[in-house]
């Protein structure tokens, strides 16, 4: 297990292959671990961090952090620590939220965004995430799918307190406008069946300038790298490999790809 | 679980193999050549041995036979990590005394199963 020690509390990391930094932002039910085959299927070409924010994984369960800027200053003092410059973000859920804070605060720190989850507007929020338990959410969204076992697994870990505390918080972000006002490309992903976060409008969609695109798989739930893993790596493949500033506009999903050691 | 020691010059292959199967729950020790890979051996004890066949100082080949005169650690399975259109490397590698051999091009997940089956084919 690899830590540091931020504000004296424990934060959990992992990191797998050399190249371009990318860091995976996990959401309200699991933790980084349901990030190892994408972080796999990356570590050809990328050097791929996964981080467990406060009140997840084996991060310390720090009350007083469990704010979304707090979780923005967590992955801030991440890179200082770790002497880590300009990065792609990928979060999920809660991780897309923390994605798109961060750049909002730092855009010169942040290259692209890949926001799978991301809720347009708080309304879009099934109400089921504040009223059930990690474990009861991660067996709703999870149960029975392979590679699901992760983040039900870490589900346990999860302090609920972490959750409640960013679903408040984010009524007062504007959501939409965080990916409007984004310079930089952004990528959303949803799935079509996604039980947690709906799919936004398509009048709201039609917002989204030329630095966004939206990508729907149409049979996943909320977890599309869970549920359409090779699909879903192709795609942040694709996406990583677009140059510094470039449209992700052309991006659609293609052949599965899959990582094989040579 | 199981330890299982891996023996890979290349650097992103022994990283990727190390971190898919550290969490899968294995305790992993990782080497970058025959020869280490035979003092590892010696000093951890693993359960299981995952060799590459072409490495620098000692080959696979090289390391599995020094492997099998060590009285302490000749039980250990050894299975080579062999490239696809090198069938005859599979068989100098039994010669040797592996156990099994694993082809390459495999994907993380491949590796998992096939480890687990091992495992539980020769413990």
């Amino acid at each position: 297990m690899s830590a540091l020690i931020i504000h004296n509390d424990i934060v959990h990391y992992e990191v797998l292959g050399r190249g371009r930094p990318i860091i995976f932002l996990h959401g309200w039910v699991g933790s980084w671990r349901y990030w190892i085959p994408t972080m796999q299927a990356a570590s050809a070409s990328y050097r791929s961090y996964a981080l467990d924010m406060w009140g997840f994984g084996d991060t310390a369960k720090s009350k007083t952090r469990y704010t979304i800027n707090e979780q923005v200053s967590l992955l801030d003092n991440f890179l200082e620590e770790m002497g880590i410059g300009k990065i792609a973000l990928v979060g999920h859920d809660l991780g897309a939220i923390v994605a798109l804070r961060f750049a909002e605060k730092f855009p010169s720190y942040v290259d692209r965004v890949m926001a799978i989850g991301f809720p347009l507007e708080t309304a879009l929020i099934n109400d089921r995430l504040k009223a059930n338990t990690p474990v009861e959410l991660g067996n709703w969204m999870l149960n029975g799918i392979p590679g699901g076992e992760a983040a039900i697994q870490e589900a346990a870990k999860v302090d609920n307190d972490a959750i409640l505390a960013t679903l408040e918080n984010i009524s007062d972000l504007n959501l939409l406008g965080m990916v409007l006002n984004l310079t930089i490309p952004c990528l959303l992903v949803h799935g079509e069946n996604d039980q947690a976060v709906t799919i936004p409008p398509i009048d709201t969609l039609a917002n989204l300038n030329d630095h966004a695109h939206h990508i729907i798989f149409e049979n996943a739930g909320h977890y599309p790298m869970i549920n359409e893993p090779n699909k879903f790596n192709r795609l942040l493949t694709d996406f990583l490999a677009l140059a510094a500033g470039e449209s992700p506009r052309n991006l659609q999903l293609k052949e599965e790809w899959k990582r094989r050691f040579r | 679980m199981a330890k299982i020691l891996i023996a890979e010059d290349e650097r992103d292959i022994r990283d990727l193999i190390t971190f898919t199967l550290r969490f899968a729950g294995h305790d992993v020790i990782p080497t970058a050549n025959g020869e280490e890979a035979v003092e590892a051996a010696l000093r951890e004890l693993p359960d299981l041995v995952l060799m590459d066949v072409r490495m620098p100082r000692m080959t696979g080949y090289q390391a599995c036979e020094q492997m099998k005169k060590e009285i302490t650690i000749k039980h250990i399975p050894v299975v080579f990590l062999s490239a696809k259109g090198q069938e005859s490397e599979v068989r100098t590698g039994i010669e040797v005394g592996a156990v099994e051999y694993i082809l390459k091009p495999f994907a993380p997940d491949q590796l998992t199963e096939k480890v687990k089956a091992i495992l539980e084919k020769y413990r």
